[in-house]
């Protein structure tokens, strides 16, 4: 059996709008992504292959759940027209859906399902044709079923639209109130309707009322009220003396002390009314606002010992820079053009003067093999911006590498790890090279990094 | 800002209509206009209708004319809250020390009923 989610962008536009530091596809019902409510439901109907058609941008998804392996399924992604009707879906994923069933999930729904039962049987044995609807999409079946008498009444599913903040509102808090006994829902707890994530820091005097959820690397401060129905993301501070009652606290909230939130939506410094739809950015800081990665003490020995060895770079390239430099400008060899990176801040971008040098002539072709095309970004070491080595420089338009449980997953340098092992700056295997050095190098090791990245490109650019 | 006295049966209210933002910029001026208004009456009305913003400075400047107004035995009452606003109030548990009407013929009716502090 294979499943296909297809979404249109007008159908979660809302979200958009509403909460815009999240794709609409990953936005957190009870603290778990949408999408992983669909692919479980797939799952359970007894789905190998998953595939997501959007008419929108899926560069954050495609992050986010990459090849499907950690649910045990293929998961694979593609573009539809938002005029395409299920037939026309079906055709162009011809090769995707072989000769299987094929369960189409359309709509931006919450689906209601209950994970005891067995939809396995169930979707193999439906007849073709719709199994659920709701004004937003529905859930259709092709191919032939197989000839096995169930009862599908049983088959306890319905639909949910998502069309609005206040429908969100409503399938998280089902989707609470139901708790892990009818969803796959994350945390840890040892009594029904109380999920905590890791690292939740809670005063004695805090007051837990179910049913709860709770994310990851919260603080719950004195005389604090939760729930009941109150769903906290991660990076949460709920300062004193507030409470925190029937509403949803998103990721990197921090609210402020003595206040009631009641019935809300408090995501960053915006609180929203579920009810009405309005929305208000409060202005002060110690009322409600975005949690921000603040710089961290530890990375200074790194930054200067990285800055120095930058220093030492500038001194000893600055007299081949200053002769070559002007007669590959003047030849037109050296050609530059300037585009705005990811910062290691997430509030930030980067502007670097990307070079190209043109190798043909023999002066060009010492440029490039003591790498004078990087010699103008190790100004950028000195002032912090950028790190001597470590994760190739992403252009802004690419979406930033996610936290790994809250290790660093992006440190732009002006040599990449990739670089210094040797695999090739582009493509997944470099990705892990870098994450793993950003895990576990340290500043001495970054120096001999720099060493073999250097040598490694004065090599590849030798033997051109 | 627009002032008006209205006669309810007997009683003189003060209608302040506050418009627009209410904010640290104009807070401070807020306050001293408001003690022109108490002189004249301290049974007031705040109709907050066309109120689009407020922050804590106004919350604090509305908060501080709440408590003039009882120091004169009065008694300031909000009227016609819009959405953003009501949740500023419900989100800093201001709410609880107002009587907030849903129109200023509400407010200010409800003085009707209770003697004049004038005179008693």
């Amino acid at each position: 059996m294979k499943t296909i989610l297809a979404f249109r962008e007008e159908e979660y536009a809302w979200v958009h709008e509403t909460f815009p530091c999240v794709h609409p596809l990953l936005l957190p019902l009870c603290n778990k992504p949408f999408i992983e409510f669909l692919i479980d439901f797939a799952i359970l109907a007894g789905s190998s292959g998953v595939r997501i058609l959007c008419d929108g941008g899926l560069d954050a998804l495609e992050q986010y759940c990459e090849d499907g392996s950690r649910w045990g399924i293929d998961l694979s992604y593609a573009s539809i027209h938002p005029d395409d009707s299920i037939h026309t879906m079906l055709g162009k994923n011809r090769k995707f859906c072989g000769e299987e069933r094929v369960m189409i999930v359309s709509g931006f729904n919450f689906i209601r399902y209950d994970k005891r039962l067995d939809y396995k049987n169930l979707a193999t044995s439906r007849p073709t044709g719709e199994w659920a609807a709701c004004p937003g999409g529905r859930i259709t079946l092709t191919g032939v079923p197989a000839k096995t008498a169930l009862d599908w009444t049983l088959a306890e599913l319905s639909l949910m639209p998502l069309d609005s903040m206040a429908s969100f509102y409503r399938a998280s808090m089902e989707a609470l109130e139901t708790g892990a006994t009818r969803y796959v829902l994350p945390g840890y707890g040892d009594e029904p309707g109380c999920a905590f994530g890791r690292n939740v820091v809670i005063s004695k005097s805090v007051e837990i009322r179910k049913p709860v959820s709770i994310g990851n690397n919260v603080q719950l401060l004195a005389n604090t009220i939760i729930g009941p129905s109150a769903i906290i993301g991660s990076n949460v501070i709920i300062d004193r003396q507030s409470s925190v009652e029937s509403s949803i606290v998103f990721d990197n909230t921090y609210i402020g002390e003595h206040l009631k939130v009641d019935g809300r939506i408090a995501s960053g410094n915006r609180l929203n009314d579920p009810k009405s739809g309005a929305s208000i950015a409060m202005e002060d800081p110690h009322l409600l606002s975005g949690i921000k990665k603040k710089w961290d003490i530890r990375s200074l020995p790194r930054k200067i010992v990285h800055a120095v060895a930058a220093l030492g770079l500038i001194a000893v390239f600055f007299i081949p820079f200053i002769i070559l430099w002007p007669l590959l400008k003047l030849g037109g060899h050296w050609k530059s053009t300037r585009a705005d990176f990811l910062s290691e801040r997430t509030d930030a971008t980067l502007p670097l003067g990307k070079v190209e040098v043109d190798s043909s002539s023999a002066q060009a072709a010492i440029a490039i093999a003591l790498s004078l095309d990087r010699y103008l970004w190790l100004f950028r070491v000195l002032t912090g911006q950028l790190a001597l080595i470590g994760s190739s420089p992403l252009l802004a338009e690419k979406t930033r590498p996610d936290l790994l449980l809250g290790a660093l997953t992006y440190r732009p340098g002006v040599f990449s790890y990739a670089e210094a092992e040797d695999w090739p700056a582009t493509g997944g295997d470099a990705t892990i090279v870098e994450r793993f050095h950003l895990a576990h190098s340290n500043p001495l090791s970054d120096i001999s990094l720099v060493i073999k990245a250097f040598i490694n490109r004065l090599q590849e650019k030798s033997a051109i | 800002m627009k002032f008006s006295l209205d006669n309810i049966d007997g009683q003189l209210v003060g209608i302040a209509r506050l418009e627009g933002r209410l904010d640290s910029s104009n807070s401070k001026p807020f306050q001293k206009t408001f003690l022109e208004w108490l002189e004249k009456t301290p049974l007031l009305v705040f109709d907050c209708s066309l109120l689009e913003f407020i922050d804590t400075s106004g919350l604090g400047a509305i908060v501080g004319c709440l408590r003039k107004t009882l120091e004169k035995k009065g008694d300031l009452r909000l009227a016609g809250l819009n959405d953003k606003v009501a949740m500023v109030f419900e989100l800093t548990q201001a709410k609880r020390l107002f009587s907030i009407f849903s129109n200023r013929g509400d407010a200010a009716s409800s003085f009707a009923a209770e003697p004049n502090p004038e005179t008693t």
